[in-house]
Parts: structure tokens; sequence; C-alpha cells
């Protein structure tokens, strides 16, 4: 009834999916609390896995140690980010200044800034030619399931997303510090009223989605064998395509788009070439603007 | 002669006679390429100015509109033989016509949705640069190898490319400055300030926005026409995503809302790193980090909005100046 041919690409598309919500939680993450747009997140996924990979031509620490070496260096990444680039503009503490257009503009540039500052360094420590990467570490062997083929890299990845996902959501529910940081992204002044610190909120929430960008750099990594300094910014924009889609501040949302999208994308190449594949992304996230510009599955907002 | 008309003619001495004047001194192609380039990304500096500064949308798609002009100049002259003359505005033409179908759906979006819309559309635009290579030949680019014919008369020394490149930048310029320096401007400005507001005032803000946007898009394709005819050689990384912030830094650093400072500002960007060239591949931090000091220090720009509206308006626009007898219009 399937042609395995389908459900090949249905898988690929899968894992493209699940690739791009990786990092798209993290920018949700950021964007639910903030209300702004981190344009530095493509190079904190650069950032993470630069860093597994320096961290594996080092010592060869275990591929579970070179994760959480990702995950630490995009932590860090992620910290000196909102000191830099978003806690100065955080001048006055008031509900309409931290919703204001100058704000979220003045930010958005210190980020983009930002961005352009780590990738070029990048590239000039390293190089912008393609890293080689320890073929031991390459997590593509085949696995067959039935008439197709699968590497142990989807699983792998399938299996971080479903895990940060589910310790995300138990973070937000459960956790005091998802407390405080639903709280602060539902009203930043009421939750400094309350006695919560917004500002160490604000870096723990930079902090957690940094580090999630930063270890679906070093998966991707892995999983094509590809590190160089400009492989986030692809990603990233597919990312910010995906919280779009998904309403700006929902994350389940914004992960089910990704999902869509990469389905949609390894689907798109049956029919057409593969350099054209990004053009659907676009199209989605035009679409999406055009006729739900509240995004999917997000909350109903005024205007838009 | 009053003070204005001084200010005045020191530019049209600057541009027209001490420039060129420079430049046959060292004679040397680069400065000569230098001077081009810069004029060339003045203009685009002035167009998304009217887009982001004056009108307030944020724009990340202007290098995908001036890389439509630059393509449809060198497709039309390196194909079908259609000139400098032709192609140019044709080029313009082409490009507002883009501008003008993607700002109808788009346009009633607002702040960060319009931005990520535009940028959406110029990576659509990138990849068919990129990917159609029946038409743009695809990254190889295309060479346009017939020279600079302005109304039959061949153009083809340095000094000459950089009068004819300097003369359509600086009428350019002049439109912008009209259209940002008068009423169109300021009901542009208001629009940035309270879109609800302005419309309540009697504005029609869609009718506006995709005014500005068409316009500067128009202004956008006349740049990139002018790059492939002095560059001879386009391919799409030549109107990369990088470009479109490289423009809007030019912008955001000579202060947003202020045209001599978007100038300023492209003045700044190409001639500094040019000069930075001999430290190497750091230049391109630089520039990111004159953007963070800008926005961080200077939030206001090198030429702030409110200093930038008062020359203009004293020093260049004699609209806006009493006559003798007469209450004088707008401003104060």
């Amino acid at each position: 009834m399937f042609d395995p041919y389908i459900l090949q690409q249905l898988a690929i598309g899968l894992s493209l999916g699940m690739i791009y919500a990786l990092m798209a939680i993290g920018f949700t993450l950021i964007f639910g609390v903030l209300n702004v747009v981190n344009f530095a997140h493509g190079e904190v996924y650069t950032i993470g896995a630069f860093a597994g990979l320096m961290a594996i031509s080092a010592f060869g620490p275990p591929l579970l140690v070179v994760l959480f070496i990702a995950l630490a260096a995009g932590a860090f990444a992620g910290f000196s980010l909102e000191r830099l680039a978003f806690s100065p503009f955080r001048r006055f503490s008031d509900e309409a200044s931290l919703k204001s257009r100058a704000m979220r503009e003045a930010t958005l540039m210190s980020s983009l800034a930002m961005s352009i500052i780590a990738r070029e360094a990048m590239e000039m420590i390293f190089g912008s030619q393609f890293q080689s990467v320890d073929l031991a570490y390459l997590i593509n062997k085949p696995i067959n399931i039935g008439p197709i083929t699968i590497v142990n890299g989807d699983l792998i990845i399938f299996a971080v997303t479903l895990i940060m996902l589910g310790g995300l959501q138990w973070l937000l529910k459960k956790s005091p510090i998802g407390l405080s940081i639903r709280a602060v992204s539902n009203n930043a002044l009421g939750a400094k009223y309350c006695g919560i610190n917004t500002d160490r909120t604000i870096i723990i929430t930079f902090v957690i989605g940094s580090g999630m960008g930063a270890l679906a750099g070093i998966l991707v990594g892995l999983y094509y064998g590809a590190i160089f300094p400009a492989m986030g910014f692809a990603p990233g924009i597919k990312a910010f395509v995906a919280m779009v889609m998904g309403g700006l501040s929902s994350i389940p949302g914004a992960v089910i788009s990704a999902i869509i999208l990469g389905l949609s994308e390894s689907l798109s190449t049956s029919f057409m070439s593969s350099v054209w594949s990004d053009m659907v992304a676009y199209g989605f996230l035009l679409l999406t603007l055009i006729f739900f510009p509240q995004g999917l599955f997000g909350a109903r907002r005024d205007r838009v | 002669m009053s003070k204005s008309r001084l200010i005045k003619l020191g530019l049209i001495i600057l541009v027209f006679a001490l420039v060129p004047a420079i430049l046959v001194g060292f004679d040397k192609g680069y400065y000569y390429q230098i001077a081009t380039i810069a004029a060339i990304f003045m203009l685009l500096a002035a167009s998304l100015h009217l887009v982001t500064g004056v009108a307030g949308l944020l724009h990340l798609g202007h290098a995908a509109l001036y890389g439509v002009g630059a393509y449809v100049a060198a497709i039309l002259g390196a194909e079908y033989g259609i000139g400098f003359t032709i192609g140019v505005p044709l080029a313009g033409l082409s490009a507002a016509a883009i501008a003008f179908l993607v700002a109808l759906p788009t346009m009633r979006l607002m702040s960060i949705y319009f931005a990520v819309a535009t940028l959406g559309i110029g990576q659509m635009l990138f990849l068919i640069f990129q990917n159609w290579v029946g038409l743009t030949k695809g990254p190889n680019g295309v060479m346009l190898f017939s020279g600079l014919n302005l109304f039959g008369f061949e153009i083809d020394t340095d000094l000459g490319i950089y009068y004819v490149v300097a003369s359509i930048v600086a009428l350019s310029i002049l439109v912008l400055n009209r259209l940002s320096h008068s009423y169109y401007g300021n009901a542009l400005r208001s629009l940035r300030e309270d879109d609800q507001c302005a419309s309540a005032m009697g504005i029609n803000v869609t009718v506006m926005k995709i005014q500005a946007f068409v316009i500067s898009s128009f202004f956008a394709g006349i740049a990139g026409a002018l790059w492939a005819y002095t560059t001879g050689y386009i391919s799409p990384n030549d109107f990369q995503f990088s470009q479109s912030i490289l423009i809007l830094t030019m912008v955001v650093v000579g202060g947003l809302g202020s045209l001599p400072g978007a100038l300023i500002g492209a003045l700044l960007l190409i001639i500094l790193p040019e000069m930075l060239r001999s430290v190497g591949d750091i230049r391109n931090i630089i520039v990111g980090v004159m953007m963070f000091g800008a926005i961080l220090f200077l939030p206001k720009g090198l030429f702030g909005e409110v200093s930038a509206l008062n020359f203009a308006r004293r020093m260049l626009g004699q609209g806006w100046a009493a006559k003798k007898g007469e209450k004088g219009i707008g401003w104060k």
C-alpha cells in the first residue's frame, strides 16, 4: 500500500523535523519570556557543534560526555549573550518599555550584531571550510526496519528531542524555576512585585534555550558530518519559521510545526529538485503569515 | 548667498568636483571602484531609510530587491542587448513591480511579523537567483560584457563611469530627500509612531506603506542595475541575507529616520572596512562591533533623526522656510 520510497522520505522528514524542533524549542522559550527575537540562536547552535568537535579532537570522550560539553558551551553562550546583547537594553523595568517596539528592535539588532561577531570570529579561528569529524563519532550507522533504512542518529535525535521536550514541560509546569519563568513571561512587572528575581529568571531562560540549541548543533553536526561556521543560518531560519507557524509563544505548537516543516521538506524532494526544498519552508512561512497571522496553534492576539 | 545655498553648492562641488579630483589625483582603478560602490550603497541605504527609518517597517529583504534590479539589468544587457539607458529604469520598475506584488498581502502585518515576511521573501528571491539556472545562470552568475552606453555615447573611462553613477545616485537621493522631508514623509512618520492613530487622522495606512515600500524598492532596483553595470559580473552571493543586514546596519548606525545619517552610515561602512583591509579578516568583525556599539552607545545614531530633520528643513528645504509676510508651514 505504501511505497517504500515514500516511507523512507517520511522517516527522513521526521528526523529533520525533530532537529528543527530541538532548535525551535529554545527559540520559542526565549521569545515567550522576553517577547523579543533572538537572532543569535543560529550561532549558539554553531558554537555547540564546535565545542563538541573540540572536545572530540582534544580527548575523545564518549558521546554522552560530548553532548554534555556542547550543552554546557551553549548554556555559557546563552548567558553571555543575554548579558551582552539583551540586558543593557532592559534599562527600565516597567511593562510598557519591556514590551515596547524600541526595546524589541534594539535587541533584535544587537543580537544580530552578536551573531555577526560570533560567526566571523569562528570563521577566523577555524576557517570557513567543513571541519573533519572523527568517523567513530558520526551517528549514521544504518539500521534496517522492514523496507526502510534509518540511521542510529535518527533514533538518538528522536530520543533527545523527546527527553528535552518532556523535561522542559516538567520544568515549566512543575518546578519553581518554571513557575518563575512562566510568571515573568506572563507579566514581568507583576512577577517582580511578587519577589521573583526577573533578571535571574531571564538568564535562566537564555541558558536553557541556548543549551538546547547547542545540543541540536552538535547532534546535527555528527549526524551529517558537516560542521562549519555558517551552519547555523539555515536551521535558524527554519526554527524561526516553525516558531511563527506555531504561534510565537507556544512550545508544543512550534514542535508540531517543525515536524510538519521537516516532513513537507523531505516529501517535496520527490516532486522537485532538492535545491528547491527550502522554498517549501519559506512558502509555508508566507502562507502562515498571510492566512493565519496568529499561528496555527497560537493564542489569539489583538493585532499582528 | 544664504547659508543653505552654500551647503547645497558645497555638496555639489564635493560630489562632482572634489571627489573626482582626488580620484584623478591618485588615479588608481581601486579608488574609483570604492567611490562607485560607496555611491551605490548610499543609494541603497537611502532607499531603505524610507521604509525602515521613515515608515518604520523593519525590512530584512532589501538586498534581494536590489538583486532583482541587478539581474534584470544584467540579463537584459547580456542576452537581449538592451543597454544602460533603458535597462536601468526597467530594472527599477521590475524591482518595484515585485515589491508591489509582495506588499499586497504582507502590508497588513505588524512589526516583527512584517520583518519575518520580508526575510522569507528575500530568501525566496535568493533561492531563485541561485537555483533557476535557466534564467539566472545559477551560482555561476551573469557576466555583463556590454559597456556603459548612455544615449549612444560609450562611456568607458573610470572617471566617466563615476560621473554617471554619481549623477544617477545624486538624483535619486534628491527624490528620496524630497519624499522624506515633506508632508508625505511626515505622514509616513506618523504611521510609524502609531498607525491606528494615523488612520484615525485620515491617512490611508496600507496604501502609504505600500507606496513607501514600492518607491524604496524602485531605487534599490536602480542601485542593483548600477552595480551590475559597474562590476560587470553578478552572482547570487552579492544579494545574500548578510547584505540586507549590512544595509540595515548602515541605516541604524547613521540613525533610524535620518537621511543624512543613512548616507554617512553607508560611507562609513564601505570606506572603513576598505581602509582596514590590511588587518584582513577582522574587518567583518569590526562591522559587527560597530553595529553593536552604535545600538548600545548611540541609540539615536550618528546623525539622529531630530537633528537631521532640523538640518534638512533649515538648510535644504526652502518649502519649510517662512516667506516674507506669511506664516511658515508645518514645522514648529
